[in-house]
């Protein structure tokens, strides 16, 4: 089966139009080979967003999906053009980076198909592609292990250190983090978009501000553990000596002796 | 009323603009750049000022009164011009931010931010 991404650059190609159906991950939606539009069951669509925002009723965004016309949106003032561009900018994004992963379900075309929200910003199947692979090295880079994405996320009880900054997310995340919830889904609970909640994740992760889920107790291969790079303040970091490198090398003993003999030749 | 595409043009029609960008803040990633599609390049310096952003932000939070910051815009004067950047408020989570670099001699950085406000306001409600 091939993989996702390939299958759209196909579509891509054949400048279609319609709806590819990813099994129960998702859809994403064509218009003359570029995405239109796509949802993802992980990540809140724009639909959620703008309910969320409390600037569109529920009546209104009814009104405009059996209308099948999101410029109606904008037509009643109740946005402006840019923002339901970065609304549907957004979640087409934000659902790409959970979509395009997803393996082992086989997609379905369905020419002809189109989304409401669709059209209000075209993406080309290769720079979504490319923002993808971009946000996960940025993911990387910020801290390398990706095991907090999917597990509970789990403050420390007791600061690393005496002082702390913190972002708005990712202040949310944490009086909302009950230890059971995954990012995903405290993403989900606080109607925030699943990739800035997992960059929060890593970037509390990196400033030593979350346990590491118990499932490093997994059997590791090789002491990979230890191969991981830690923040100096990581509780689990290898604790730094006091004082000044100490050598247990014999041959630095030796070396000792032979300079304290040669200080005591000299006086 | 503005969209993220027209409001490129608005941005550069500032007098002295050089290229302007605007600017996904959360992910950092670019949604519209001058010099037509968002290429490699763009990506990288997107990436680049949304960095530049936060970590001013985290830093400034560290030294403004009640530790928590608010930023209006952002200005830094370099041999290769004013680095103008401003983010918006959205009514969703991520703030867009315009960022624009101006030609040190010919443009008017007061005539420039009052500019940049203007547009913000059509781009926003």
């Amino acid at each position: 089966m091939p993989a996702l991404d390939m299958l759209l650059a196909g579509l891509a190609r054949e400048r279609s139009t319609g709806a590819l159906r990813v099994g129960r991950s998702g859809t994403i939606f064509l218009d003359a080979g570029r995405v239109a539009y796509m949802e993802c069951a992980d990540t809140p669509g724009a639909e959620d967003v703008l309910a969320a925002s409390g600037r569109v009723s529920e009546q209104t965004l009814g009104a405009a999906r059996r209308e099948g016309a999101g410029s109606r949106l904008v037509e009643e003032g109740a946005l402006t053009r840019g923002e339901l561009q970065h609304c549907v900018l957004g979640a087409v994004l934000d659902a790409a980076f959970f979509l395009l992963q997803v393996t082992g379900s086989r997609p379905k075309f369905r020419p002809g198909e189109r989304h409401w929200l669709g059209g209000q910003w075209f993406f080309e199947v290769e720079a979504i592609v490319r923002e993808c692979a971009r946000r996960a090295a940025q993911l990387t880079a910020i801290w390398p292990s990706a095991e907090l994405d999917t597990a509970p996320v789990s403050p420390v009880r007791r600061l690393p250190g005496h002082r702390v900054v913190l972002s708005d997310l990712q202040w949310e995340i944490l009086i909302h983090a009950d230890r059971e919830a995954t990012p995903l889904e405290l993403a989900r609970r606080l109607g925030r978009p699943g990739y800035s909640t997992l960059l929060a994740v890593r970037r509390l992760a990196a400033a030593g501000l979350l346990h590491r889920p118990a499932a490093t107790a997994l059997p590791l291969r090789g002491g990979r553990r230890d191969r991981e790079p830690r923040p100096p303040h990581d509780p689990d970091a290898p604790a730094l000596p006091l004082g000044p490198a100490v050598n247990g090398d014999p041959t630095d003993l030796n070396l000792l002796i032979r300079l304290k003999k040669a200080l005591e030749e000299l006086s | 009323m503005l969209g993220l595409d027209d409001c490129l043009a608005e941005v550069m029609a500032i007098p002295g603009a050089l290229d302007a960008m605007v600017v996904d803040h959360a992910s950092g990633m670019a949604v519209a750049a001058t010099g037509g599609d968002v290429d490699v390049d763009a990506a990288r310096s997107a990436a680049a000022i949304s960095e530049t952003l936060r970590v001013t932000m985290d830093g400034l939070a560290q030294s403004a009164p009640g530790g928590t910051v608010r930023v209006d815009d952002m200005l830094v004067t370099t041999d290769k011009g004013h680095h103008l950047l401003r983010p918006l408020e959205t009514p969703f989570e991520s703030p867009l931010v315009i960022y624009v670099r101006l030609d040190r001699d010919r443009a008017n950085l007061a005539l420039a931010r009052f500019r940049l406000q203007a547009i913000s306001r059509q781009l926003t409600m």
